[in-house]
């Protein structure tokens, strides 16, 4: 061996009942190093890495730590090699301090736990710029908060190979900026860290090498600085793609659905949307961006009728659909559809089938007392088959779907309805570049069918290139709206963190506002029916 | 050498069966073991016990129908508490409800019996049985839509107020409680089966079917196709998987709470008045330990409908069984069915470890295992 790797993995073979999650994989990563593992859902790198964090032995292979042969039976073992490892989905104890997390599975000679065990949490903190609370409790806690707390973890244990298993999916871009500095700093150490992600961008940010897998099989390993995303991108899904997004220019239809001055509360009371006004057209695609949690989910659960209004107004073509119930928001055509972060809480009932989460919103409407199954699987079907959704058959649970067919279900049977305005919050969220195209393609063939649609997004770049009109949100207040064509990324980030106020951009018109609003007609409407 | 525990793609039928016959075999050959340390010839004993006594019997036809009397309550109980537990509301719950079902079918058989013609008393005392019992269970169904509290603690402890409620009406002997024999000096439950009882369709020879167990089959058809045809029994699906989906669907989750958590109730007041009308009169005792026993029978069952009639069934032949065997072997006493039905409970969960995993050997080095 020429060259000491801090992690050398030969010919690792993993197989799960008939599936073969990893085939031969081969791939090292050296001292100092940020190594980015790319690959499409389910192309098995959450699975390679898990071999090495010691929750997963091998069927065949062998791994080398500092260029000795190892064995790895168990998390424990890892962390003796110095291998630690940050998960999608965190784990910590939820009513425990960050301090108590931190130590809890450190191994501590004596009976007494020790006094100095702040200071050098403290000191782990300081070296490598983290902002920590050791006295804060976990449910008190924000995401990215999370995140630094398992990271000082595996530095606490004295981990000298950090794996983080796609970190930035849920933060914020300015989170994301603060955790690449700390990545920085950690491989100036001496760390070597491999980053699972399908962000292309930031595997072009972060690191020196990429490792590219698909469909289980390792492709090639390429350094960061000699190639480029559309490369990439081809090594990843196996041929070439287009990684432009359309925006077809549509005829726009009068304002279909309406907000004014509306006002939203989040559950534990706080005001989470404050006096927003916008409209959206049939034939266009209206972006809402912002920081995480500054009122998306409020905003689309009031839309959809699941989250009662604080104040103002909600008209639909005219007609006022506040105070209505989720079934007749339902019925008028407005679907929602959102993507919560563990992805399946909200719009499926996982267990079920696909036939019977088909049904989910219209199964009141078969006559008589039964459901109408044969409907149903005829509905599951025809999106399988338009959407492309892999699976065994109709009547197979929806939780054993991977993420990306989950998401196209869901998606498909709110296509399904025939809805006019389509709410879609986080559509692509945790999917592959091949996922992702399919939903950006489907949302766009429903925008050009005059379907006005709300698309809730994280990431700017595909809002940009997608949306025709982009709202920005900040802490609930709305900073303006902007032509998706002619507004940048600065723009919108100074916009999300409040920086810029655009509300009063156009003197003749306030932002959201539209010029040829139903409002006159829906309160004349009301004054004939008084 | 080492062993690795693999996802099973899928279990055929034939496999799941295997298994499951497997676990009980195993947990006979246990029985059969602890049977010959305390010198009872096994054989011998589970033939008596599974023939329920019955090779050899001139009355074997009785054994049978009492057999059927416990049989039905199980069965029904068994039903009921599965409606529940499909939605995952942990009513445990049964046997409070068992009992307010029994009171309310004794009051209506003491007080209306001879009165009014049996068929409708027998009618009304099936509805005061589910209303009674239904309202039990609605009751902390309420509490927990309205206040958010827990059902599996609340349906628990109503079970011992049911129980000391019914203790004391049949403890208190005073001149307003109809419930005991006027006549008797001690506190003795009043019976009523010569006044008002279910009746029984001669079979030829001397059996007789009683109708509770037809309709008892009646009941858990027309369940199975309401938890697998209809609109609510879907209902009761979604909710019970994701309360969020259902929530967002536009179900009204706090009725479908509320109304499945009394047709559970319900059904599990049919079963009770059920018994009372075959037995004839109320102790504290009545409940057999159904609403405990039913639980174990929905969970074995995995909550389906069809299968439940089997596991009740078999089930009850090791209780009947097994008080038919101590008859012939005294040294074993009939609380051995409890201790068999324990074994075998825990050693079917063992299978279904098996069936949803299977465990490879391989050798250090082996790259290629099956």
């Amino acid at each position: 061996m020429s060259q000491q790797y801090a992690i050398a993995l030969k010919g690792i073979t993993k197989t799960f009942g008939s599936v073969v999650a990893n085939k031969n994989i081969s791939l090292n990563v050296k001292e100092g190093e940020i190594l980015a593992l790319l690959g499409e859902n389910g192309s098995g790198k959450t699975t390679l890495m898990n071999m090495l964090s010691g929750i997963y032995q091998p069927d065949s292979g062998e791994i080398f730590v500092d260029g000795k042969a190892v064995s790895i039976h168990s998390p424990e073992d890892a962390k003796r090699l110095g291998i630690g490892m940050v998960h999608q989905h965190f784990k910590l104890v939820d009513v425990f301090s960050a301090a108590d997390n931190i130590w809890m599975g450190k191994e501590k000679p004596g009976l007494r736990l020790k006094k100095d065990r702040f200071a050098k949490i403290d000191e782990i903190a300081r070296k490598f710029g983290f902002e920590m609370d050791q006295h804060k409790k976990v449910y008190n806690m924000s995401v990215s908060e999370k995140q630094t707390l398992e990271i000082i973890k595996v530095l606490y244990y004295g981990a000298k190979i950090i794996i983080l298993d796609e970190p930035t999916a849920v933060l914020t871009v300015q989170e994301i900026d603060k955790l690449f500095a700390v990545l920085r700093r950690m491989k100036e150490d001496g760390h070597s860290i491999i980053i699972i992600t399908h962000k292309l961008n930031e595997v072009m940010a972060i690191s020196d090498r990429v490792a590219i897998l698909r469909k289980g099989e390792y492709i090639t390993t390429v350094d960061t600085r000699e190639t480029n995303e559309q490369a990439l991108t081809e090594w990843m899904v196996g041929r070439k793609i287009d990684l432009n997004i359309d925006r077809p220019v549509m005829e726009k239809t009068r304002p279909l659905l309406e907000l004014r001055d509306v006002s939203i509360r989040n559950d534990e009371g706080a005001v989470a949307i404050d006096g927003v006004n916008f409209y959206i057209r049939g034939g266009e695609i209206l972006g809402v961006a912002g920081i995480a949690g500054c009122g998306q989910k409020e905003l689309c659960e009031a839309i959809a009728g699941l989250r009662p209004l604080e104040k103002g107004q909600m008209i639909h073509k005219g007609d006022n659909i506040v105070g209505l119930s989720p079934k007749a928001i339902h019925e008028k055509g407005i679907s929602m559809s959102f993507i919560p972060e563990d992805r399946l809480g909200m719009g499926l009932a996982p267990s079920l089938s696909i036939t019977d989460n088909m049904l989910l919103k219209n199964y009141a409407e078969a006559k008589g007392p039964f459901v109408d199954r044969k409907q149903g699987r005829a509905d599951a079907q025809e999106v399988i088959e338009q959407l492309e959704v892999v699976t065994p058959s109709t009547e197979t649970p929806v939780r054993r779907l991977s993420g990306g067919n989950v998401q196209k279900v869901l998606l498909g049977r709110e296509i399904k309805a025939g809805p006019n305005v389509i709410v879609t919050a986080y559509p692509v969220r945790g999917l592959d570049i091949n996922s992702s195209y399919t939903i950006y393609d489907i949302l766009n063939q429903q925008k050009q069918a005059g379907v006005g649609i709300l698309f809730v997004g994280e990431d700017l770049d595909v809002m940009l290139s997608l949306c025709d009109k982009i709202l920005v949100l900040c802490h609930g207040k709305v900073m303006g709206v902007v032509h998706a064509h002619k507004t940048t990324k600065e723009e919108l980030g100074l916009m999300m963190t409040g920086a810029l106020d655009l509300t009063n951009k156009y003197e003749d018109k306030p932002a959201g506002i539209a010029k040829d609003t139903l409002f006159a007609q829906a309160e004349t409407g009301e004054e004939q029916s008084q | 050498m080492r062993i690795h525990i693999v996802k099973r793609e899928n279990c055929s039928l034939l496999q799941k069966c295997g298994l499951y016959v497997g676990a009980v075999l195993i947990a006979l050959v246990l029985g059969g073991v602890l049977l010959l340390s305390i010198g009872v010839d096994p054989i011998a004993y589970y033939t008596e016990m599974f023939t329920m006594g019955t090779i050899g019997n001139r009355i074997a036809y009785k054994t049978f129908m009492n057999y059927l009397k416990d049989f039905v309550p199980l069965v029904l109980t068994s039903v009921a508490l599965s409606l529940a537990f499909k939605m995952r509301f942990w009513n445990i719950g049964g046997e409070g409800q068992f009992i307010m079902g029994a009171i309310a079918t004794a009051w209506v058989a003491i007080k209306l019996g001879g009165v009014l013609p049996t068929a409708v008393v027998l009618i009304l005392m099936c509805l005061a049985a589910m209303v009674a019992a239904g309202l039990y269970g609605l009751l902390v169904a309420a509490l927990k839509v309205k206040f958010g509290t827990n059902e599996t603690l609340l349906t628990l402890m109503l079970n011992y107020v049911a129980l000391y409620v019914l203790t004391y009406l049949l403890e208190t002997k005073a001149a307003w409680n109809f419930f005991l024999e006027p006549t008797a000096l001690r506190p003795v439950p009043q019976s009523f089966d010569n006044v008002v009882s279910f009746p029984s369709i001669p079979l030829g020879g001397k059996f007789a079917l009683n109708i509770c167990v037809i309709l008892a089959l009646a009941v858990g058809a027309l369940i199975y196709v309401y938890l697998k045809y209809t609109k609510q029994g879907y209902e009761i699906a979604v909710v019970g998987d994701s309360a969020g989906t259902a929530r967002y669907a536009g179900m009204k989750v706090n009725r479908i709470v509320l109304r499945t958590v009394f047709l559970s109730a319900c059904l599990v007041g049919l079963a009770a008045a059920f018994k009372v009308g075959t037995v004839g009169t109320i102790s504290t005792t009545i409940t057999n330990d159904v609403g405990w026993t039913g639980i174990i029978v929905a969970w074995l069952s995995q909550l389906n409908t069809g299968v439940i009639f089997v596991v009740s069934a078999l089930i009850c032949v090791l209780h009947t069984g097994s008080v038919e065997a101590a008859a012939s072997f005294s040294r074993v006493d009939s609380s051995f069915a409890n201790m068999l039905q324990g074994v075998i409970l825990f050693l079917i969960l063992a299978a279904d470890f098996f069936i949803r995993f299977r465990v490879v050997i391989t050798k250090k080095g082996d790259r290629n295992h099956g």
